[in-house]
């Protein structure tokens, strides 16, 4: 080779080593350090050695005593330790275990942290959470709570757990998959983390932009339309589950022509709102979906009082959910928990069971802040000049220069947009309280009162709290946080000048509540919990369900007879769509006969895949909303989609109809209906089944979507007890539980694994059951220790 | 034989490096085989050898372990490509064989830089009694 060749040689094997190493170690562009990320032994494929459970025994800093661990051969966790501080250790480090990337998110998502792992095109989501406080709340939270409080005994414990799991991760070179391929370590976890998670909880709950919406829709459809479509009262026939009587005198009153909102209002709504809009799925309350009911044990087959919930979430793989029991001095439960947090949220312990549905009243309020240009940085409250108060963050984002984030808060909260009128947000879940230390209380209740008593300090998410117990007794009570503002129309934005302030809220004792109703029954599925008759303000229809599902739960629950568990679980994957089974006769008696007139007049108002009926009623509501309100919509140039406010138009919709059932845009909607259903289907309509168009998809929480589970046709739809809203739908019921205190028996199921790990059995392994509507029974430590399969790990100090 | 005990001798180095968690040995190792054999021809297939071997014998002791079907299909469903679990697995003996082959080849070319092939030629057939690395 001559001298020339041998230099470009040596010169190209110089450029092609460094590239390849470069990328080996540090990763290129999208590609993570490859080096690392695929080495045999460190890299990506020790998520098979993770899979691979065993009994063994391990050593974890700061356990007093040794803890027993059995996990069931479907991953379900059972924790038996000598102390209560020992416990909360051993379910932190479970936890981490099995999720630590899952909490890892999570407390990325509250803190705004997560452009530090993705790079910038988080960037919006940190900014926004940033702004919202989560995090500035979780740290007043923690500075709160006394030394020897129980909750911050627990979070201490809990996060010695979290961070014993870290470091045997870390020698063992064992940290979850998608740490090694984005290339970072897990920070050490601490209890502020906790308070976070459970932060983000409240948020994708009851955070909202109604007000907005609201005002959005007012400046288009004008104050006349807005009265009528949207009311205080819901008006369709509905279901409260606490009819009264209730105390004082009712002051809710019909939305009344008002003020127009303002060019600046609609241009700072229509700002705030696009912001939260384009915000990913789960970070925004978009409308509940849960259930829970109970059934007094003279009522029951079994003597024993009933209990179902199965709250309603956005389905993703890992679950939301993880599944143990806790056994100690001072705990004996079961249930699941939320990776991050350190107690069983849902579930039963020997004496009591509960269960949660939202309760969706308004706890987001808006205000438009008065500013003035010679007062810059300043707005007007109370009478003077305040003011805003700033706080600095810096935000690291990965392959991107630091971005700082200065924001301002008045009284009300932080400042959401600037855009048109200065507007602040004011949020019960940014109020500090003590939430954990109420489920504490609720984890250690054996009876209503101390139930009701733990709860007394619940703030947010409000929550539809059922309870049932072994002496036969049941109760419902909506705890929270109520704010009360003395203001004309609080489900707008509000002038922030003070008089429109949040006073305070309702009185423990008057909010929504019963305990062993005479008829032996009470149910919730974020329904308006109370009559016209109620006194205080809890939000406007626009906030709650259209109650469709609260009725037919109510109409199963109502009929005569014993209910057993088996009623109870059939209700709870009930596919019945009870706004068809009130729209459906009226509308075939307006119709002529025909094929898929015929469909309809044999259905049972079950939206089940294999129904061509179902499809047909699905697609004919949707055209029957669009020719009542469509033309409506075009000539008040409304940009608003209208689905966002789908649930309220379909109220008056099927009020009006209830009491005009001779509309002829009845017979329009159906034409239409058939020939749009015969252009996307075909010319037959037997052929329309519902599991054609109608899917069900578990989605990856890293949002790789080679890891979903599904698509897959499936059954339900948004009024269904049985919940599947959308298309494909990725949002239902996120765990069901079935309780009968009578025999004994408790059972439950939810969709996915206790593994995040997609290489382990446990990823998707209850998915299968889930899906078609089987439970599994919920063990007791002394059961699964003996129970085959199970495997045995020892915690030692 | 000297180049043939080496042969041996360099994968397994590859190997135990990688098994301590060195995934990157290859290269160096490949590296100095490519420097001390005369001959490119030769050394650079020797490296890829190394870096396969290195990094296929602790994959193939995983999957003897642990089975690494669905470890495979993870990473193929996070990388992209679907159901195909082969691609990972073939991406990550690749990386491993690119390595060594790398290495070996810098070792060569830098060696071409410091010694003519002449004189190469000479010293490898005083010091190996012939071996043809050199035409």
């Amino acid at each position: 080779m001559k001298g020339g060749l041998r230099a470009v040689n040596a010169a190209a094997a110089v450029i092609v080593s460094a590239a390849v190493l470069y990328a080996a170690f540090f990763g290129a562009g999208p590609l993570p350090a490859l080096g690392p990320a695929f080495n045999p032994v460190t890299g990506a494929w020790t998520m098979a050695n993770d899979a691979a459970i065993g009994s063994e025994t391990l050593h974890l800093f700061g356990l007093n005593q040794a803890v027993k661990v059995s996990l069931e051969r479907d991953g379900t966790a059972h924790v038996v330790a000598q102390t209560d501080h020992d416990l909360f250790l051993a379910v932190g480090y479970m936890h981490a275990r099995f999720r630590l990337f899952q909490m890892d998110l999570l407390r990325r998502q509250g803190e705004g942290r997560l452009s530090e792992v993705v790079g910038k095109a988080a960037l919006d989501i940190d900014r926004f959470e940033l702004q919202l406080g989560l995090l500035r709340t979780a740290q007043q939270e923690w500075n709160a709570l006394a030394p020897d409080d129980v909750a911050r005994q627990a979070l201490l414990a809990y996060a010695q757990g979290v961070n014993d799991r870290i470091a045997h991760a870390e020698a063992d070179h064992q940290l979850p998959v998608m740490f090694t391929l984005l290339g970072y370590q897990p920070k050490a976890w601490t209890p502020i983390d906790s308070l976070i998670v459970k932060g983000d909880m409240t948020q994708t709950l009851n955070f909202t932009d109604t007000p907005l919406v609201m005002a959005l829709l007012e400046k288009s459809l004008g104050a006349d339309l807005v009265s009528k479509w949207f009311p205080v009262l819901p008006p369709n026939p509905q279901s409260p589950y606490d009819p009264g009587p209730y105390p004082g005198q009712a002051t809710v009153t019909p939305i009344g022509p008002v003020a127009q909102v303002t060019d600046a209002e609609a241009v700072a709504a229509g700002d705030a709102y696009q912001r939260l809009v384009s915000l990913p799925p789960g970070l925004l309350a978009t409308g509940g979906n849960s259930n829970n009911w109970a059934v007094a044990g003279a009522r029951s087959a079994s003597g024993g009082a009933l209990m179902a919930g199965d709250p309603h979430l956005h389905l993703t793989l890992p679950a939301i959910w993880f599944q143990l029991s806790m056994d100690s001095p001072a705990y004996q439960v079961s249930g699941v928990s939320i990776p991050g947090t350190p107690v069983v949220l849902i579930g039963h312990n020997r004496h009591i069971s509960w269960s949660l549905t939202d309760a969706q009243n308004q706890q987001t309020f808006f205000y438009l802040e008065q500013e003035d240009s010679a007062h810059p940085g300043q707005y007007f409250w109370r009478g003077a000049w305040q003011r805003y108060q700033t706080v600095g963050y810096d935000i690291p984002v990965l392959g991107g220069a630091t971005q700082h984030l200065t924001l301002k808060l008045s009284v009300h909260g932080p400042v959401i947009t600037e855009r048109g009128q200065t507007t602040t947000v004011w949020w019960a879940g940014n109020i500090p309280s003590q939430d954990l230390g109420v489920l504490l209380g609720i984890d250690r209740a054996s009876s209503y009162q101390e139930f009701r008593d733990a709860l007394r300090g619940w703030y947010s998410p409000t929550h539809n709290f059922v309870y049932a117990d072994d002496r036969g007794d049941i109760g419902l009570i909506s705890a929270g946080y109520y704010p009360q503002v003395a203001a004309a129309r609080p489900w707008l934005p509000m002038p922030g000048t003070g008089e429109d302030d949040v006073t305070g809220t309702i009185p423990y004792d008057d909010i929504p509540q019963v305990y062993n109703p005479p008829e032996g029954i009470i149910w919730s599925a974020n329904q308006r919990q109370v009559t016209d008759d109620y006194p205080w303000y809890i939000g406007t229809s626009s906030f709650f369900n259209p109650g469709y599902r609260a009725n037919e739960i109510h109409r199963v629950l109502s009929q005569g007879g014993k209910l057993s568990a088996a009623d109870m679980m059939a209700l709870q994957t009930d596919t019945r769509d009870f706004l068809a089974s009130e729209m459906v006769p009226i509308l075939l008696a307006a119709l002529p006969s025909s094929p898929a007139r015929d469909l309809l007049a044999s259905w049972d108002y079950r939206m089940d895949t294999n129904s061509a009926a179902a499809t047909i009623w699905w697609a004919f509501w949707q055209a029957y909303l669009d020719e009542t309100f469509g033309p409506d919509w075009k000539s008040h140039h409304v940009t608003l989609d209208r689905s966002e406010v789908s649930n309220a138009l379909g109220q008056d919709l099927e009020t009006w109809t209830l009491h005009d059932q001779h509309n002829p845009a009845l017979q329009i909607a159906f034409k239409t209906t058939v020939t749009n259903l015969s252009k996307q289907l075909g010319p037959d309509p037997n052929t329309w089944t519902w599991g054609r168009v109608h899917t069900r998809v578990l989605e990856n929480l890293a949002q790789i979507s080679g890891l979903d589970y599904g698509p897959r046709a499936d059954r339900g739809d948004a009024n269904t007890p049985l919940a599947a809203p959308d298309f494909p739908s990725s949002h239902g019921p996120s765990w069901r539980m079935v309780v009968d205190w009578g025999s004994g028996t408790f059972s439950g199921i939810y969709p996915g694994g206790q593994s995040e790990n997609p290489a382990s059995h446990w990823y998707e392994n209850r998915v299968d059951a889930w899906w078609d509507g089987r439970y599994a029974p919920m063990l007791s430590a002394e059961q699964a220790a003996s129970a085959p399969g199970t495997v045995t790990w020892s915690l030692d100090p | 034989m000297r180049w043939i005990g080496a042969v041996v001798v360099f994968p397994i180095l590859a190997t135990v490096g990688v098994m301590l968690g060195a995934w990157w040995a290859p290269f160096p190792l490949g590296l100095a085989f490519g420097a001390v054999q005369p001959g490119a021809r030769f050394a650079v297939p020797v490296g890829a050898l190394i870096g396969s071997v290195g990094w296929s014998i602790p994959l193939s002791a995983s999957e003897s372990r642990f089975g690494l079907g669905p470890a495979a299909e993870s990473l193929a469903a996070i990388m992209g490509f679907g159901h195909m679990a082969f691609v990972p697995v073939i991406l990550t003996l690749l990386a491993g064989t690119l390595l060594g082959l790398l290495g070996a080849w810098l070792g060569c070319a830098g060696r071409t830089l410091v010694q003519p092939a002449s004189s190469r030629t000479r010293a490898s057939v005083s010091a190996d009694g012939g071996t043809p690395s050199s035409r």
